[in-house]
């Protein structure tokens, strides 16, 4: 796939030679982030260099895609191009991967009644695809 | 590593000149621009200096090439537009001052409603374009935030999250987050520029419109047209322009490697608690020895943390802190009944200028100048600007002599 093809994939998000690996994998339905070739520690979003030996050696490997959710919001207001649900309110959290403490994707929860969600709750990864923005990381309740 | 103690420029530079544009949130006919001009003409006529005595220009989204050519400041040796607010300003500044690079900066903040901040201003055909030339905001961050919207954890929506995160961890209700916002209202009612000066109760708060769970409309700032500007000198010569010097003590910034908003490992993560390691080391001033504190409430959860970072209480107990330093009857916080905190209404009730107004109303109350809320004797303000990322600062300001 050309980088023209990829950035024809997901208009108006800054896909660059850095993260490029992450969003070829999301249009393979699959969740890659770069692990360290020398130290194995995992990083996210997507850089250059290994934040904790610096190594340059690094290798865009998939992830299980289970978690844990560490952060949580409801958004009651936003933009209707979104295509959210504001009124009943839109779940936002961050899940902490199970590869690394700290290794940690955003997203919606899809199909959860926002009012029932909460922190400490097990999670796995979706691949979703939007009308207009190209495949993203979202997430459905486990149980 | 222990916190470096360095601190040459200690007492050697002072904010001496004081303007700004009226904080308002239904202002017409103004643009980042003018509103900057009106702020840094009234800080230059306050200290008494004209465009031949500045020499040096320190803003944030405004060009100072803008302001430079706007006010015909003929020859200018340094100048910068650091990216956060308003602590990279002062900083650079001061340490422009103290090394030579220059001898009397103007620094200046404004604020603009954007047409997404509100209807008003969605609704002025020319705020529609004033996006234009400006890079789209997050892909200039260069951060590794790669997208925006509802399903990111940027921005307000991270910010909601933390404030989440905390309560849960904690054990509060939003009634904790709700001291902060009361406290701001109530000071606000004393303050002319202050754009919302009614009383808030706090069945008020908990009635508010829920925006962000668990942030309201009273968790967040108000968006407002608005500027403020600072001459910053040297203190020797300060003591000779037309005010009462502000001296600037200790001041630092703090950053972790906290990559994007939801990458932060946890609030003993934040650049806050870099600042406030670092201010203390460089620092012959004690916590209390503070009489006034202005902890930035951009959103609300952030001044619960500031407190539990510079050292009033440990971590998480930010919230039990500010009720048990509540006084009824005054509806507002009293640290050991004597110290104020955000006497002119922050962010929250003066309106949204990411804590340019913080420090503007800290060096009103050094100067004695701050009118019907004058803190009676108050010589030396604890000013801790921004949140948890990329934008901790904290000043320690003191009056001269
Ligand atoms: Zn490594």
């Amino acid at each position: 796939m050309t980088h023209d093809e990829l950035l024809d994939a997901f208009p108006g998000v800054r896909v660059d030679q850095d993260n490029a690996a992450y969003y070829r994998g999301l249009l393979e339905e699959r969740v890659v982030v770069n692990r360290c070739d020398d130290c194995a520690s995992w990083h996210h979003p997507a850089r250059s260099a290994c934040p904790r030996c610096w190594s340059r050696s690094l290798t865009p490997t998939a992830v299980a895609g289970t978690g844990t959710i560490v952060l949580l919001t409801v958004l009651h207001q936003g933009s209707r191009k979104e295509g959210a649900d504001f009124n009943v309110g839109h779940p936002l959290v961050a899940v902490e991967l199970d590869e690394q403490p700290g290794l940690r994707l955003g997203g919606t929860v899809l199909g959860a009644d926002p009012a029932t969600l909460q922190l400490g709750e097990r999670v796995r990864v979706v691949v979703r695809r939007l009308e207009g923005r190209g495949p993203r990381v979202d997430f459905e309740r486990m149980s | 590593m222990s916190p470096s103690r360095r601190n040459p420029a200690r007492d050697q530079v002072a904010i001496v000149g004081l303007g700004r544009s009226p904080y308002g949130r239904d202002r017409v006919g103004c643009t980042p621009g003018s509103l900057v001009l009106d702020a840094a003409i009234a800080a230059a006529r306050d200290a008494g200096v004209g465009a031949a005595d500045i020499d040096g220009l320190c803003g944030s989204t405004v060009a100072t090439a803008y302001v430079q050519a706007a006010l015909g400041i003929g020859r200018v040796s340094w100048f910068a537009n650091p990216a956060s607010v308003i602590g990279n300003q002062i900083v650079a500044a001061v340490a422009a001052v103290h090394s030579g690079m220059c001898e009397t900066a103007l620094v200046y903040h404004n604020a603009y409603r954007m047409p997404f901040a509100s209807r008003s201003a969605g609704r002025d055909p020319m705020r529609r374009r004033a996006m234009l030339g400006l890079a789209e905001t997050r892909s200039a961050w260069g951060t590794g935030h790669a997208e925006s919207g509802a399903n990111s954890m940027f921005g307000a929506n991270a910010y909601a999250a933390w404030a989440g995160r905390y309560l849960h961890d904690y054990g509060y209700g939003r009634d904790t987050l709700g001291l902060v916002a009361i406290n701001s209202r109530t000071n606000a009612g004393r303050n002319d520029n202050a754009v919302y000066r009614d009383p808030l109760t706090m069945q008020d708060y908990l009635a508010g419109r829920m925006v962000r769970d668990p942030l309201s409309v009273y968790d967040m700032d108000i968006p407002v047209d608005a500027a403020d500007a600072f001459i910053i000198t040297t203190t020797e010569r300060a003591r000779d322009l037309a005010q009462p010097p502000v001296l600037i003590h200790a001041a630092s910034l703090g950053s972790t490697d906290y990559g994007i908003e939801e990458q932060l490992l946890d609030l003993n993560h934040a650049g806050q608690v870099v600042v406030a390691e670092r201010l203390w080391a460089k620092s012959e001033l004690e916590l209390a020895d503070v009489d006034v504190f202005y902890p930035y409430e951009g959103f609300s959860n952030i001044a619960l943390s500031w407190f539990e970072n510079v050292g009033y209480c440990g971590r998480g107990e930010g919230g039990a802190f500010v009720r048990q330093h509540w006084v009824e009857d005054q509806q507002r916080i009293l640290i050991d009944g004597r110290i104020p905190v955000n006497t002119h209404g922050g962010s929250l009730s003066e309106g949204g200028t990411q804590g340019a107004g913080h420090l503007y109303e800290a060096c009103l109350q050094l100067r004695g100048a701050a009118g019907i809320r004058q803190v009676p004797g108050a010589s030396v303000a604890l000013v801790t600007p921004g949140g948890y990322y990329f934008n901790s600062q904290g000043f320690l300001l003191r009056r001269d002599g």
